[in-house]
């Protein structure tokens, strides 16, 4: 499969490449791992005539926990090197899990963080475990450098907050709260690396004495962007995360989603889907059997 | 939209420990090179989206899809290894050898992309379980079905490799 002409520039700081997407204007388009542009670029649906690499940049590269401040994941690190960081696994593990579920293997060798983030695909993985640990990301662009929620960063399909020239340089996770664990759930219908039906982000906190403290749940592939459930404070704050409590979480979300219907469910197959496997995370967090 | 007057520009790669230079365009496909200017049919083109793993090289020795890598993105000092850089004087490398003693193909089709994913898969687990092995090797399709062999023989590379460390 052949993919149409373009030019492939090699800048040599964010700042370089940022000034040529300005230049330019919409005939270029940043490319990291590529993994999404190229199969874009084979269909015929993207022909941009100037791709910016940003692959080799070192500024947009490594990956640094601070226990007082953090995870900062570069843009351009692959899943790879997130799924097997020893700081992820140790302190991100629902992350770790995350990345380590993305695609297959070649994939995650060569496609990046940011540039998964940057494509705005509503059944990708990170984005809901990533907006449940409050992630945020820095952008820089011609009027500088910005700060904002991961959550706001996604407007709709395949379109994210991210101006004329602007370059998604780092992804900041806050440190992980004490006593909270999170969990992943990826819901794949037929082959093993096909696009989910659904995935279910849960983060929970709990108190010393087992009741919860802080419980968050966040839905890939049942709305443009990913889903916040909200209102679960009422439903669980101070609770024991029981079965009628779970039922309960799983209901609200169900019912919330009102989920958009693809090639991989109607409405009601993944409203249904949701209630079950948003069970089965809260059961796996409460030490439960799940099933 | 203006068009883009196509120019090849020289690039330089390592390939299975030779260093070549080659005049490349900027969409070039690191599989159309190995194939269609260096000879080297192991890896094929299957799906040509980094799903079916029938393209499957090695880079810096970790699987890579060259159907979705772009040449002008490698840097001068990495390393491609696709499987007719396998062999070492004339023998076969143990996971050939292995995926021969246990028939682990039928038409044959995906067997070098198979080989090199498994070439990654043993350099990071020496000693995988069947989910393991399943687990990595859920990308690189074989439409003749010969997956049970080809678990066989993934343990039986592990073991080979094992009693001749290298």
């Amino acid at each position: 499969m052949a993919i149409p002409a373009f030019r492939m520039h090699h800048p040599k700081s964010v700042k370089e490449a940022c000034r040529i997407l300005a230049d330019l204007g919409e005939d270029a388009v940043p490319v990291a791992g590529g993994t999404a542009l190229l199969i874009l670029m084979k269909a015929g649906l993207a022909a941009p005539t100037h791709l910016v690499n940003l692959y080799g940049l070192t500024e947009l590269r490594g990956l640094q926990y601070d226990p007082k401040v953090g995870l900062r994941i570069g843009a351009v690190c692959t899943h790879r090197s997130v799924e097997r960081h020893p700081a992820v696994q140790a302190h991100y593990p629902m992350l770790a899990e995350t990345h380590r579920r993305i695609a297959n293997v070649r994939v995650r060798n060569r496609a990046t963080v940011g540039g998964n983030l940057a494509h705005g695909d509503y059944r990708l993985d990170p984005p809901a475990p990533l907006v449940a640990l409050d992630a945020r990301l820095k952008l820089y662009g011609p009027d500088g450098e910005r700060e904002i929620p991961l959550a706001e960063f996604f407007r709709g399909y395949y379109e994210v907050d991210k101006g004329a020239g602007e370059i998604l340089t780092e992804i900041l996770v806050p440190p992980p709260a004490e006593n909270s664990r999170g969990t992943y759930v990826k819901f794949v219908g037929n082959a093993a690396a096909d696009w989910p039906i659904l995935g279910v982000a849960a983060l929970l906190r709990t108190a010393k004495n087992g009741q919860v403290d802080d419980l968050r749940i966040v839905l890939s592939c049942v709305a443009a962007t990913p889903l916040k459930v909200s209102g679960l404070d009422k439903l669980t704050y101070g609770r024991q995360l029981s079965p009628d409590c779970i039922a309960s979480v799983a209901e609200a979300a169900a019912t919330q989603a009102g989920p958009i219907e693809d090639a991989r469910g109607s409405t009601w197959y993944k409203r249904e889907m949701i209630r079950v496997h948003v069970r089965r995370a809260l059961e796996q967090l409460s030490g439960g059997s799940g099933g | 939209m203006e068009t883009v007057r196509q120019v090849a520009r020289p690039v330089e790669l390592s390939v299975n420990g030779q260093r070549r230079t080659l005049f490349v365009t900027d969409n070039t496909l690191l599989l159309d090179v190995l194939r269609d200017q260096l000879g080297l049919a192991g890896p094929k083109e299957g799906c040509g989206v980094s799903a079916c793993g029938t393209c499957t090289v090695l880079l810096d020795g970790e699987p890579v899809s060259a159907c979705l890598t772009l040449v002008a993105q490698l840097e001068p000092n990495q390393n491609i290894l696709t499987i007719e850089g396998l062999s070492h004087g004339g023998e076969p490398d143990p996971v050939q050898v292995a995926f021969i003693e246990e028939s682990a193909f039928q038409c044959g089709y995906c067997t070098p992309g198979m080989i090199m994913a498994v070439k990654g898969l043993l350099k990071e687990n020496p000693s995988p379980t069947d989910a393991e092995i399943r687990d990595y090797l859920m990308g690189n399709y074989c439409r003749c079905g010969a997956h049970t062999d080809i678990i066989r023989a993934v343990h039986r590379a592990a073991e080979i490799i094992r009693h001749n460390p290298a």
